[in-house]
């Protein structure tokens, strides 16, 4: 209320600057001295934060958290204020452009720990995009995430269990929890909804239709409708439909990776020979073959190659490619990936969109608006919204509307086609339709509107959803999980102490009563069961950052204790003190 | 699913127009006004060719400028935002009015957000036609167009999301979760920044101010006009989409429009006139001629 006042202790300065500057005739050196030792220090003032998140158009959950995270900050005598912004916005502020304090968002996927090599590898510190947005850097954990690649199978638990341990210590972010994933399908029209995961491309694929020539999909953002670059970062939440227009070497299906645009690939060591499937053509006709795959590798690593002012490495996929070491085509259909990583993860390389160099090639150049402003390490590859998107995949591109609509046609030769092992398209056309609220997404399944809900429906509209013969509600294993991400580059959030502190204000199971409306499971370490070790568990409680307090309110005097107790103090009027 | 609503709104407030205009300007007045009606179109063309320039202006803005790099620019400059400051001065206002949430409520309140509000538009804009005088209803047009050009103004310089945005499990979006279609129509023509001020809380209450200006010539349409006026800007945030703050700075807006329009209204033309030179000024008609 009173930041247009000047401070205290700068106005006081002020007037002694001003009362050396009359006396400074007769002073002797050793007052000047004097002065500059007194007025040139900077005390620590009260500390005052900003949460940068998505209002609840976007995410309905994610500013419930960043809220009660602020009031609970208040109440412990930090100064709070939220930023609220769209998502996309979001998206630019924290992972493009690092300017942020704290922020809530939704990890997309983290069903394997070396996730966490693109999220907290500290050679990617710098760059903008999914990699490292929280600027951590920690050789303990640099080195951990290292050798979970290059560990065997049955090393590989042990290590990802240290490497978690370590990064709960480091609290380069706060796990919340993990959503369930809703989705509410009709299945008068389309059976076998739950062959595959519909968070993926693989569940659009193989559906027997029951009459239908159309497959009706809803979202409730517009962001696909405005983008189809499978680069960015800000349009993309899963992918599903760039999935589906472009294919990829290997395909995740139930939680392994299996050949897809890749007939087959062999090991010898940690290089993979791949062969690739006959005939392939892209979109609009151009053949597909070895090179192309080879592009897609180098181009991703540095989508200038190498012609800019900057190296500008792709904004998502960066720890997928980051593991492959060398490519070497062979043939028009064989090529050698050398990858720094044991085959599992490493094969998780093969997940990479293959992009068609005839196209790319040409968004090399620095982006730049009407021929001034180009931003160094920006390329026209990063920005581009790719309309039309030019794929391989079992869906191509037909038309859109902005804001509304998205239409896709099947690839009618696409090697899924007819395959015996592979799922394909089984209807002539997708269609998107946007609904922006899942109250609506759900009134166009039930009136017949739709087929799907491709993104999940938000907790508070489950209640509202009536079952019948041919509508029914789904669920899918999770894929994601909140957190709120701390700025390691900006003090005092350059302290480890100091975040765990905060993470200690979120009380995560009462956010999931509350918040979630208990679909959701509130989690101290971001893994899945089966690479948790029993320390991080969560049983009845956190075992990392207990809250602070009970009911989601925090108890003032503890947590004002372990601030102090940190090495930090308060003022006299209980505000926490802080440089920064 | 847009076309479908815009049509249902077509034709509701068609027929509550109709109604209006045999109960308050009446059938005998309506008949009279036939043969004059040229004249005041003429009159007040230049008002309506304003309005219709600042709506497509509007229109076209309201889509383009939060994604313009140049306006993003000058919000990045000047802009203020001003969510975070709305929710601290008045958060648990909004929460207080919704706890007398009824169904009943609900459904006035929406019908009046949607239908009350396009009606509330249009129709004095017609029964002001009805009148010989031609000044309010160039004074209404003109204040409409205020409204919209000042009111874009400030959605350039302030960022604000509205209640239902920030506060979602205590303001419930209650038309869009209630009666989900709507949100089709409100998608279309407006964005979930354009906050402060509300524009439907400004052009009812002009309404209002207009209506309470010319009280004499329709005694039965001021105490109409008051009273959707007032349920419009109570609908706005007992429906969640705006703070109080939003309803206040529209009933300033419309104060400043309505005040605005009668000094302009009749002037600008006037003294454009004076200056033109002597044939084309006695072409012009007979109200807009100076007074010298």
């Amino acid at each position: 209320m009173d930041g247009w006042r000047p401070r205290p202790d700068a106005a006081s300065r002020r007037a002694l600057l001003a009362a050396t500057g009359v006396g400074l005739a007769g002073a002797s050196a050793g007052c000047v001295r004097r002065a500059r030792n007194v007025t040139t220090r900077d005390p620590a003032g009260p500390l005052s934060v900003t949460i940068t998140t998505a209002v609840a158009d976007y995410d309905r959950e994610g500013i419930q958290i960043a809220r009660r995270l602020a009031e609970n900050l208040q109440l412990v005598g930090i100064d709070a204020a939220l930023r609220t912004v769209s998502r996309e916005e979001l998206r630019r502020s924290v992972l493009v452009n690092h300017d942020f304090e704290l922020y809530v968002a939704r990890q997309p996927e983290f069903s394997d720990p070396d996730f966490l090599y693109e999220l907290l590898h500290s050679r990617f510190s710098e760059e903008s995009g999914r990699q490292n947005p929280f600027g951590l850097t920690s050789r303990r954990v640099d080195e951990l995430l290292g050798r979970q690649r290059r560990a065997g199978r049955e090393d590989r638990p042990g290590v990802v269990a240290d490497l978690l341990s370590a990064v709960a210590e480091e609290c380069p972010f706060a796990p919340i929890c993990v959503p369930e994933e809703y989705r509410l399908v009709r299945e008068d029209r389309f059976t076998g909804w739950e062959e595959a995961h519909l968070g993926d491309r693989l569940g659009y694929l193989g559906l027997e239709p029951l009459g239908a020539d159309d497959l009706r999909g809803v979202l409730t953002d517009t962001l696909a409708t405005k983008n189809l670059n499978p680069l960015s970062v800000e349009f993309r939440n899963r992918g599903v439909f760039v999935d589906l227009v472009y294919d990829s070497l290997g395909v995740l299906d139930d939680g392994a990776v299996r050949p897809w645009l890749a007939e087959d690939w062999s090991w010898e060591g940690t290089t993979a020979t791949v062969t690739l499937r006959e005939d392939v053509a892209w979109h609009d006709g151009e053949p597909l073959d070895a090179h192309d795959v080879a592009f897609t590798y180098r181009f991703l690593a540095d989508t200038s190659r190498e012609g800019g002012s900057a190296p500008a490495p792709a904004p998502r996929y960066r720890g997928l490619v980051s593991m492959v070491e060398d490519v070497d085509v062979e043939d028009r259909r064989t090529l050698s990936l050398a990858v720094d990583a044991e085959p599992d993860p490493g094969v998780r390389a093969f997940l990479v969109p293959i992009l068609p160099e005839h196209v790319w090639e040409g968004r090399t150049d620095e982006a730049d608006l009407f021929g001034f402003r180009s931003t160094p390490g920006t390329t026209e590859a990063i920005v581009t919204d790719n309309v039309p998107p030019v794929g391989s995949g079992p869906f191509a591109f037909a038309d859109r509307t902005e804001r509304d609509r998205l239409a896709f046609e099947r690839t009618d030769d696409h090697f899924s086609r007819g395959d015996e092992g592979l799922p394909e398209a089984t209807v002539e056309r997708l269609l998107v339709t946007v609904h922006p609220r899942s109250t609506s997404a759900i009134e166009a399944v039930e009136a017949d509107d739709a087929d799907v809900t491709v993104s999940t429906l938000e907790a508070y509209s489950i209640a509202g959803v009536t079952e019948t013969d041919a509508v029914r509600l789904l669920t899918h294993p999770p894929r994601t999980y909140y957190y709120v991400g701390f700025n390691a580059r900006r003090a005092p959030f350059t302290d480890p102490k100091f975040r765990l502190l905060l993470a200690r204000l979120l009380d995560k199971g009462w956010l999931v009563e509350e918040v979630f409306e208990g679909e959701a499971s509130p989690i101290a370490s971001p893994a899945t069961e089966e690479w948790l070790p029993n320390s991080l568990a969560w049983v009845d409680g956190d075992p990392v950052a207990p809250f602070l307090g009970d009911d989601g309110e925090p108890n003032v005097s503890a947590v004002r204790g372990a601030f102090e107790r940190a090495g930090f103090s308060y003022d006299g009027e209980g505000r926490l003190l802080a440089r920064g | 699913m847009f076309l479908y609503v815009l049509l249902r709104v077509t034709v509701v407030v068609l027929a509550m127009i109709v109604l209006g205009l045999v109960v308050v300007v009446g059938t005998d007045r309506l008949r009279r006004s036939r043969r004059d009606v040229r004249r005041r179109m003429r009159t007040i063309a230049p008002t309506a060719v304003v309005l219709i320039a600042v709506l497509l202006t509007n229109s076209v803005a309201r889509r383009v400028v939060p994604d313009s790099s140049h306006i993003v620019g000058i919000r990045a400059t000047f802009g203020v935002d001003a969510t975070w400051w709305i929710y601290e001065l008045e958060g648990g206002f909004l929460p207080w009015l919704q706890s007398f949430e009824t169904t009943a409520l609900t459904a006035y309140f929406s019908f009046v957000y949607v239908y009350g509000y396009v009606f509330l538009l249009v129709f004095p804009a017609l029964a002001y036609l009805a009148l010989p005088d031609t000044r309010p209803v160039r004074e209404l047009l003109a204040a409409y167009s205020l409204n919209y050009a000042l009111g874009l103004l400030c959605y350039v310089l302030v960022i604000a999301y509205g209640p239902r945005n920030v506060m979602p499990e205590l303001v419930d979006a209650l038309m869009y979760d209630t009666y989900p279609r709507y949100q089709h129509l409100t998608r279309q023509v407006n964005r979930n920044t354009n906050v402060l001020p509300s524009l439907h809380t400004s052009l009812a209450v002009t309404v209002a101010l207009v209506a309470y200006r010319t009280r004499e010539a329709y005694p039965l349409w001021y105490p109409i006009a008051a009273v959707l006026g007032l349920s419009v800007a109570v609908s706005t945030m007992y429906l969640g989409i705006h703070w109080a703050i939003d309803v206040v700075a529209g009933v300033v807006l419309a104060a400043v429009s309505v005040a605005l329009a009668a000094r302009l209204v009749g002037r600008l033309p006037g003294e454009l006139a004076g200056r033109l030179p002597e044939g084309l000024a006695d072409r012009l008609p007979s109200g807009e001629r100076p007074e010298r």
